[in-house]
């Protein structure tokens, strides 16, 4: 299953805002199969925070693992929040 | 100075974004006095005067921390959504400068993590005035950013209560990475834009209570120093 970050907004910032989009993305992924893996495509954002990333991505990573799949597209505020949450979190993302 | 150069109290006061009272307490205190009285009394402003009043973002966030002062309504911003279409008009005119193609996304993101940071921080015990200051000037390439809240040591000492001073509050703020923090799932945003000074040509200027941090851009090195004038919340100036 791939998701679109974009459709979460362009600017992905606030804390707040990264739980509310979590708390939406719950209705899709309750479709993913047992072996399937969650795409995560970030075509189209312009700016990641760390803020936004931890409450949408670090539940992601510690709940799928190896499963979640992350389609970077070189966005300097997007690799920049990548690195910082693999240290927070301790465990790297699958690119 | 022209007559057309001459604003009237009231046309100043709305360029402003203060009240008309505002001004004339301005005025007795010498913080912004008119260029000239009218034959009738009446005060008038010299437009340039207020333009280069309202240039000095840097002072008005400082003057806001440090005394309260009434600041114009276009650099206030009083919840977190407020201050996100804010960022967003921001990012939009940064993205249009070719010059800042490489770091306007790494920009917009500091300048948000500061920025929600106060937010995060601050939710439900602002001392007094919730919200924060948000100004930026493209030309000169600065972001000021304020608020009047608890300030970082207060904030971080609730999960770290070892924390003595402002300072040390400052360099762990900056530095060190906690992860799994519980119950506050919050506050590596700082570490983030440690990082990105370090490596990109963005700098910062981060005072809180009675210490202030200079992150040089493109260096690691964390100058972390006593401020000249104490004050609860935080004051930021971002550079780039």
């Amino acid at each position: 299953m791939r998701i679109e970050l974009k459709k979460f907004g362009t600017t992905l910032i606030s804390r707040q805002n990264g739980r509310e989009a979590f708390a939406a993305l719950q209705s899709q992924i309750a479709a993913l199969a047992e072996n399937e893996n969650l795409e995560i495509e970030f075509d189209g954002v312009i700016t990641f925070s760390p803020s936004w990333g931890d409450e949408f991505l670090s539940p992601l990573v510690k709940q799928y693992g190896s499963r979640l799949i992350l389609i970077d597209t070189g966005n300097p505020s997007v690799k920049a929040t990548l690195e910082l949450l693999e240290k927070i979190n301790q465990v790297p993302f699958t690119r | 100075m022209s007559e057309k150069d001459l604003l009237t109290i009231s046309e100043a006061a709305e360029i402003l974004g203060v009240s008309i009272d505002t001004l004339r307490r301005w005025d007795k205190s010498g913080k912004l006095n008119p260029a000239k009285i009218s034959d009738s009394g009446y005060r008038l402003y010299d437009r340039i005067q207020i333009e280069l009043f309202l240039n000095d973002l840097f002072g008005l966030a400082k003057d806001w921390v440090l005394k309260s002062i009434e600041i114009p309504a276009t650099f206030y911003c009083s919840n977190s959504a407020e201050f996100q279409t804010r960022l967003i008009r921001m990012q939009s005119i940064l993205e249009g400068k070719k010059e800042l193609a490489p770091i306007f996304t790494l920009v917009v993101a500091v300048a948000g993590e500061i920025g929600n940071n106060s937010f995060d921080h601050n939710l439900g015990n602002w001392p007094d005035t919730p919200g924060i200051f948000f100004a930026y000037d493209a030309q000169k390439k600065k972001i000021i950013l304020a608020d009047r809240g608890l300030g970082i040591f207060t904030t971080l000492k609730r999960v770290k209560p070892g924390l003595n001073s402002d300072e040390e509050a400052l360099k762990v703020a900056f530095t060190e990475i906690i992860s799994g923090r519980s119950p506050e799932n919050r506050g590596n945003g700082l570490k983030f834009v440690s990082k990105i000074a370090a490596e990109n040509p963005i700098g910062l200027l981060f005072q809180t209570g009675n210490a202030e941090l200079i992150l040089a851009k493109e260096s690691t090195a964390l100058n972390i120093r006593p401020s000249p004038k104490p004050f609860r919340g935080c004051l930021a100036l971002i550079t780039f």
